[in-house]
């Protein structure tokens, strides 16, 4: 802006100099040429005279001449300075000629006679005048083209200057405007793939409007992921509430067992020998074994760790979360099918994320189920798009076209009050951060199935993949 | 001839435990962990007693109290579970189940109403 603003005014100031100083030599020129015509027309008063010899046409030429002196003096301020060294002595010299000759026409009036030699001499003296002015007047006009040519190629370099320089600091300025919104574009890229923490992360180091709106979509980004950390807690506490009402009826079995076996031993003592004795209490340590288990396996789903990412085989995956939910399969008479085949590569994952995916989906695919029915669970790979793919799907109710497309919507919820809508959308959250996809297919009255499908770890590429899928998260 | 009772239940410990204290009162104890083989077992022998466990896989306590009924009606049924809901009990008293008991068990109470169960 303030480079802009200095060039007009330089291209203002010198466009305004150039007039000025073709102004002032037209003035000069104009003055020049008025001499020019007076002169000329001393000749013409020179001629008839010679002609007619009458003196009136000399005193004519007296007068004028005089109107040319006083013409020639006043405008030597104005004219003097423009004119060249040449200019300058051929101006003098004709104010020298004009008075020579208005005196020598003044001395023929006066004396009736004129000298022998005055007409020889008055039109020499009339010649030279004449050749004088209008050398003047070429020279002037020469000067004035001159000047003129000089201010038009001024202009005409001047504005492509500028036309040259607008374009270098035009594509200059683009090339900067087009990498600053790449920049954004790429943030906007991370946002949209739920990727705040990386974001958040991006520095930027541009002291201007776009590296003002960076920092405040960095800092909004920052602000998002804790928000979706606390969402995905939420979340997380939710299905633990699910979970937990299972837990504790799974719990009840050996406490039951322990309790049953407790009173048994008090009521038959005296009948015990002391291995029956010791068998018993084995026995008894064996169920706090089995309680201990139970609840290690809740503590490991609800601890609130950071995001681990490690290499997994998702069958170990599957399993851990089959056995916590074991319970709650049974009792709700759903009969897990696994097909995890063996040698499918490895993915590389926040176990624990996973987990809560899973949980999410087998607690859903249960209550889809309220009179039993079968969970089928399968892994395979797909060398096409190369993903690892998840398949669990139930023979439950299934979902109707309504809601079909709204299931990964955070608190959208077809089970009332019992539930919050975050266990999907969760889901959704986790497995796009893992750069894996999440899809759902139902049939009303047949069931519902989930498909999730993640990027394996290339074995031949080694840690160098590790790490770009750890940048994830 | 001593009274007969069949004992079903998931849990071998249950299943042992309730062996061992009825089988010092007295009592002939059959017992299944596999609640279909206990059902053929219900269908061969005539048992005075059945006491089953609600919840189990394959076959659920109330499908053994529903083909008692039908089968042998004066044969009872008394009832455990771990997951006493008031939809179940009630269903169970419908069914004329004759004692209905939360897990865990107090001993003495099953004892007592095996004993009047088998009196009546």
């Amino acid at each position: 802006m303030v480079i802009q603003a200095i060039i007009t005014a330089i291209i203002g100031l010198f466009v305004y100099i150039s007039f000025n100083s073709v102004l002032t030599k037209l003035i000069a020129i104009e003055k020049i040429d008025d001499v020019n015509i007076s002169i000329l027309e001393m000749r013409k008063d020179e001629k008839n005279y010679s002609l007619s010899n009458d003196l009136n046409f000399l005193k004519e030429l007296v007068k004028v001449g005089e109107g040319t002196q006083e013409t020639i003096l006043s405008s030597k301020s104005s004219v003097v300075p423009i004119l060249q060294e040449q200019g300058c002595k051929n101006y003098a010299r004709l104010l020298g000629l004009i008075n020579q000759y208005v005196s020598l026409a003044n001395s023929a009036i006066t004396s009736s006679i004129p000298p022998l030699d005055f007409e020889e001499k008055f039109r020499t003296l009339g010649h030279e005048l004449t050749s004088i002015s209008e050398q003047l007047l070429k020279q002037e006009r020469k000067s004035i083209s001159h000047t003129i040519n000089n201010v038009l190629f001024m202009i005409i370099a001047f504005l492509g200057t500028i036309f040259f320089i607008q374009v270098i600091l035009l594509k200059y300025f683009f090339r900067l405007v087009i990498k600053e919104y790449s920049f954004i574009e790429r943030l906007i890229k991370l946002v949209s793939k739920g990727r705040f923490q990386e974001v958040g992360q991006e520095i930027t180091s541009h002291q201007n409007e776009i590296g003002d709106a960076i920092k405040a979509f960095s800092e909004r980004a920052k602000q998002m992921e804790k928000c979706e950390a606390e969402i995905k807690q939420t979340g997380k506490l939710a299905s633990l509430g699910v979970l937990i009402s299972g837990v504790a009826h799974e719990l009840g079995n050996p406490l039951t067992n322990i309790s049953m076996m407790a009173q048994t031993f008090l009521s038959v003592y005296d009948m015990l020998d002391d291995d029956e004795k010791k068998s018993y209490m084995g026995d008894i340590y064996n169920q706090t074994e089995r309680i201990q288990k139970i609840v290690g396996n809740l503590l490991e789903f609800s601890r609130q760790m950071k995001p681990e990412f490690q290499e997994w085989d998702i069958g170990e995956i599957v399993d851990f979360v089959l056995h916590l939910l074991s319970n709650q399969l049974m009792i709700s008479n759903v009969k897990p099918h696994l097909n995890i085949p063996e040698g499918l590569p490895p993915v590389y994952v926040d176990a624990s994320q996973i987990e809560q995916v899973l949980v999410n989906l087998f607690i859903n695919a249960i209550q889809a189920m309220p009179k039993g029915g079968d969970l089928f669970i399968s892994t395979s790979y797909d060398p096409e798009s190369d993903n690892l793919i998840l398949e669990i799907r139930d023979t439950g109710i299934g979902i109707n076209k309504e809601n079909l497309p709204h299931v990964f919507d955070p608190f959208f919820s077809t089970k009332g009050t019992k539930g919050t809508g975050l266990g999907l959308s969760v889901s959704y959250g986790i497995i796009r951060q893992h750069r894996g996809d999440i899809m759902v297919k139902s049939e009303e009255g047949k069931g519902t199935s989930f498909i999730i499908k993640l990027p394996p770890i290339k074995k031949s590429r080694g840690p160098e993949v590790a790490e770009e899928n750890y940048c994830d998260r | 001839m001593p009274k007969k009772i069949i004992v079903i239940d998931d849990e071998k410990i249950i299943c042992d435990m309730a062996k061992k204290i009825l089988q010092i009162e007295g009592y002939e104890v059959d017992t299944f962990t596999d609640s279909v083989l206990a059902l053929d077992s219900i269908r061969k022998t005539q048992y005075d007693l059945i006491v089953t466990d609600l919840m189990m896989e394959k076959v659920s306590g109330m499908d053994i109290l529903r083909e008692v009924n039908q089968r042998s009606p004066q044969t009872k049924v008394i009832m455990l579970t771990a997951y006493a809901t008031l939809d179940a009990t009630i269903e169970a008293i419908r069914e004329q189940v004759y004692d209905f008991f939360p897990k865990p068990v107090k001993i003495e109470d099953l004892k007592k109403s095996v004993k009047k169960a088998l009196a009546d």
